[in-house]
């Protein structure tokens, strides 16, 4: 009785084991589906519409030896690098529309437009900039994208300068901010940080 | 003539079975009787069952030699065999300690099946009912040596002796409980409820059960079924003000005079959002619902038993700990009160937690004869854990973890037992698959693996004479891992991987390597334990511990972002096994009416697994700190006292206080989530003409823990217009705090067949602010204010 209880046991525990160790077949990839690795900044001037473009760009500990990433972009884009902030050249006195868009390329041979999904869940986004210096304004634009309570979640917005300045500037995508309204510095906002962006607006 | 009259005899013999024989069943250390032990008369169907004052009677005994099976919860089977002649009345010695409250510091038993030397801590029924609703972690927190680890107010896991997650064991019904332990967000899947006897061990000195846990074993256990026809029951209801909470836990137990039982349990909890002292902490509600089922049979020479259970948790996390980067995680320290405070709600949003665990298990054991006894089990675990993060997209009700851990273990063990001797030897077999559901949307925190385990052990205890016991033990463990694990090419070339782990590389996709390896660990460990008894009153307990504990797969492969502390977390895939040595002393002492256990310990770690901040990774959301596992020496010291002083039979006064200190013994840098020292005062009173009535008073010191490693960052931020770089302080230790607590207590209140006691109990009653150096998410909010709890204990 009990051997046999004993031996049947073992009969099925090795059988468990070798049913286990059959799968051998390899589990699929998972890609970073929601990552932000890329936003990219088109600057228009809107006396005489000419524009440029700032890719804002950064993974990894060796950026520049990463073979596997390929820089494709136009020869007028200027690349991040660490410890050095991206310059922005203004006019003084000038309008400038500023049109923010993000992009999800961690599998670098599809690069996802993720703008799309903001503007989708526009009540749960919303695009800030942060200045030193407030010579500078900055207002939602035309054909910003709204929310469904009448705020604008500024991912198009219009810069006006005054007097020439160099002025720091960080550019944050917030996830379910607290509050759209009312806000002057990033604290005001809450909510969590979906991309960063830093550069230096030098206003002449 | 020879013959008639043999035949005259045996005819007279057969006709006479109307013998009785009375018994007194004594605890062999305090001479007390010994109430509820089952006597049984091996062959047959007859027992009875000690009463209060240890008596128990069997009629219709014939004359001829019987044999007789005693056993008692937590004491050792006694076997006897009496020369039955003529009606007689005998004593019994059994090995026990008594478990009453009111004259020990803690409960302590000589238990049956844990086979070790080592002092053993055990919680009584009514300190675990008093604190059922908080989950196993809250209910072990009220021993010495035992603090714990939370992330936020519903998950907790426990710390025991400075050390937590895969260095502590659970072991529940006899089964090590699998359920993604490594993580510190990770509260254990199982319900304290369905069992009656938690005990601890603070070491590794339960080798039957497992090797690998040099920080301690939890000892979780049902308690055996009565041997009568009978049905009973207990329920308790609790109501929660913090939260708005409510619990209700029903176990019952259907015995039958032949040792069959059929065993139901369940519990049922539920809580809106918790509260701090000033603030709603949203989105901090729980429901756990959780069965268990048993069925077996205790005959006299064997018995088995079939169980089953069911465990279900949701729980919901702080909202505000969900964050996006290193200036979020500024801003939120910087604020004195949580980002995100909506009005109290029901409603569980993500980020959340939903936990699911399934055990079914077997067991049969049988006594070969009146020495030896063999055991078999089979238990299978399955594991299913989900995490929800605030996301985007598509991807917004799609669980970012969701891992699925199965766990089949095998074990047979042979037990050997005579007077002077007792020995345990098995062997086991374990196999654990562990498969991330894919479609997550974001990279696996825990790669696929399949995890094979085999090993054997042998424990002995020696009774030497009345004064010394000696404990030996061994076990060996074969571990091999197959690992199928994604490393990003980025990773892969910081890391510099190459020329290890290339030729492992089995596929290559969307710019990540596949590495498929086995990884072999053989592990030995070993303990030694001498208990001296200088007289009644005086015990010197030493435990040595050697330990070797293979790393567990998160060690070694995790690779994941920390929401909570804005931080990405990497394995380290060449880590060695880990070896622990300790030396723990236990002095156990008695004058009259006062009672002091004192256990100062030691622990050397070489090869110690930790986690350490190494770097800083760049991505678009700004630098994330990176922490790596590293190996290194460590040295734990410490010492844990428990007093009490029964002042009067109205009066009693209790302390327990544990102090640990832990460093790596190369850089002599604290390492980091070391308990600062915790002191518990209570003051235990009843009033005179009071009857039914007890009270007391808790008072829990938490000092500030000074001794801590720096691992703060620095990010820019803007302030007053201007941009500044600012120290983001991750490891300065929240200020000391003392919590207070009351508890009224009122029974037994007789109701038709039904005990009914009735309680009253307060946690923080002065609604404290502070915040606890082990909860993870102490950045974010203070800790939980005042709770009233309403407690109905009914026992049928």
């Amino acid at each position: 009785m009990l051997k046999n209880i004993f031996t049947k046991a073992f009969v099925f525990a090795i059988i468990l084991f070798v049913v286990s160790c059959d799968k051998d077949d390899s589990p699929d990839p998972e890609n970073e589906e929601e990552a932000i690795t890329k936003a990219v900044l088109v600057v228009t001037n809107t006396s005489d519409n000419s524009s440029e473009t700032y890719n804002f760009e950064v993974e990894g500990h060796h950026h520049d030896h990463d073979d596997d990433h390929t820089d494709d972009g136009d020869d007028d884009d200027v690349d991040d690098h660490e410890g050095e902030h991206m310059k922005v050249e203004l006019e003084s006195n000038s309008t400038y529309l500023f049109e923010i868009t993000f992009f999800n390329e961690s599998d670098p041979s599809n690069s996802i437009d993720v703008t799309k999904e903001i503007i989708e869940e526009a009540d749960e986004h919303v695009f800030f900039y942060e200045l030193t210096d407030s010579s500078i304004t900055i207002e939602s634009a035309a054909g910003d994208t709204i929310d469904s309570s009448g705020d604008p979640i500024h991912l198009k917005t219009e810069w006006t300068t005054t007097s020439a300045a160099i002025v720091d500037i960080v550019g944050y995508l917030i996830h379910e901010p607290i509050t759209k309204t009312g806000v002057s510095t990033r604290t005001d906002l809450g909510g969590s940080t979906d991309a960063e962006i830093e550069f230096e607006a030098h206003v002449e | 003539m020879v013959n008639i009259s043999l035949l005259a005899t045996g005819f007279i013999f057969s006709q006479d079975c109307d013998l009785k024989l009375e018994g007194k069943i004594i605890d062999l250390y305090s001479d007390s009787p010994l109430e509820a032990a089952v006597i049984e008369v091996v062959g047959t169907n007859t027992n009875a069952i000690s009463t209060a004052d240890g008596l128990f009677t069997l009629t219709e005994q014939c004359p001829k030699k019987i044999k007789l099976k005693i056993s008692h919860l937590n004491c050792k089977d006694l076997f006897t065999e009496i020369d039955l002649r003529q009606s007689e009345s005998l004593s019994f010695y059994m090995d026990h300690h008594v478990e009453s409250l009111d004259e020990v510091v803690v409960a302590e038993e000589k238990t049956n099946n844990l086979s070790t030397t080592a002092k053993i801590y055990s919680l009584s029924e009514s300190e675990k009912d008093r604190n059922s609703h908080d989950g196993l972690t809250g209910v072990l927190e009220q021993l010495s040596g035992v603090h714990a680890l939370s992330s936020g107010n519903s998950i907790a896991k426990p710390v025991i002796h400075g050390m937590f997650g895969s260095r502590i064991g659970i072991i529940y019904n006899g089964i090590m409980l699998e359920n993604q332990q490594w993580g510190q967000d990770h509260a254990p899947n199982v319900d304290v409820n369905a069992f009656d006897n938690i005990r601890v061990i603070k070491g590794a000195s339960a080798l039957k059960y497992t090797g690998s846990n040099p920080g301690g074993i939890v000892i979780l256990q049902s308690s055996f079924p009565k041997k009568i026809d009978s049905l009973y029951g207990k329920t308790i209801l609790s109501g929660m003000s913090n939260g708005k909470g409510a619990s209700l836990v029903s176990s019952w137990t259907r015995s039958f005079q032949n040792g069959t039982y059929f065993t139901a349990q369940g519990t049922i909890k539920k809580s809106g959002d918790l509260s701090a002292p000033n603030y709603v902490l949203s989105n901090t509600g729980y429901n756990q619902k959780n069965v268990s089922l048993a069925f077996g049979k205790n005959d006299t020479e064997s018995d088995w038993k079939i169980y089953f259970s069911y465990f279900n948790n949701e729980t919901g996390i702080l909202k505000s700990s969900h964050i996006g980067n290193v200036g979020d995680l500024l801003r939120a320290i910087e604020s004195d009160k949580p980002i995100v405070i909506n009005p109290f709600s029901y409603q569980i949003n993500n980020p959340k937690q939903l936990n699911k665990h399934y055990t079914t298990s077997i067991d049969y054991s049988k006594y070969l004869n009146d020495k030896e006894k063999l055991s078999l089990k089979y238990s299978w675990q399955k594991n299913n854990r989900k995490e929800y993060d605030l996301r985007r997209g598509a991807f917004k009700n799609t669980a970012s973890l969701h891992l699925n851990l199965d766990t089949h273990h095998f074990n047979s063990n042979h037990e050997w037992t005579s007077s002077f001797a007792e020995v345990n030897s098995g062997l086991f077999f374990e196999i654990q698959n562990n498969f991330s559901t894919p479609g997550t949307g974001t990279k696996r925190l825990i790669p696929d693996y399949l995890k094979t385990r085999f090993g054997s052990y042998i424990t002995a205890i020696i009774h030497k004479n009345k004064n010394f016991d000696f404990g030996l033990g061994l076990r060996h463990e074969y571990l091999s891992n197959d690992v199928h694990k994604y490393y990003h090419n980025i990773r892969w070339e910081s890391e510099n991987y190459g020329p290890r782990l290339g030729p492992y590389v089995i596929n290559e996709v969307l710019s990540q390597k596949l590495v498929k390896r086995k990884i072999v660990f053989n592990t030995f460990s070993f303990n030694a334990g001498v208990v001296f008894k200088a007289s009644k009153d005086n015990t010197l307990g030493v435990q040595f511990n050697y330990v070797q504990r293979a790393p567990d797969i998160a060690e070694m492969f995790s690779d994941g972002l920390h929401h909570s502390l804005a931080s990405i977390e990497y394995g380290n895939p060449f880590l060695k096994k880990e070896t622990t040595q300790k030396l723990l002393l236990d002095f156990e002492k008695k004058y009259g009416f006062f009672t002091y256990i004192i256990s100062p310990y030691i622990t050397l770690g070489k090869n110690f697994i930790i986690i350490e901040q190494s770097g800083f990774e760049q991505s678009i959301r700004g630098a994330f700190p990176v922490w790596e596992y590293v190996p290194i020496n460590a040295i734990f010291k410490g010492v844990d006292l428990d007093l009490s002083y029964k002042v009067n039979q109205k009066l009693r006064l209790r302390n327990n206080t544990s102090w640990v200190e832990a460093v790596n013994s190369d850089t002599k840098e604290p390492l980091v989530n070391i308990p600062a020292l915790t002191i518990k005062n209570q003051v235990e009173f009843s009033i005179p003409n009071w009857e039914r009535f007890h009270a007391s008073v808790i008072s829990k010191n938490v000092f500030h823990q000074h001794l801590f490693p720096n691992n703060n960052n620095i990010t820019s931020t803007f302030e007053n217009g201007k941009k500044v770089d600012k120290v983001v302080d991750i490891s300065t230790p929240p200020d000391g705090y003392m919590d207070l607590g009351l508890d009224l207590n009122w029974g037994p209140y007789q109701l038709f067949s039904s005990n009914i006691n009735i309680s009253l109990s307060f946690d923080n009653i002065l609604n404290t602010r502070y915040r606890n150096y082990l909860n993870r998410l102490r950045f974010y909010s203070d800790d939980k204010g005042r709770n009233v709890m309403l407690q109905l204990k009914i026992k049928h």
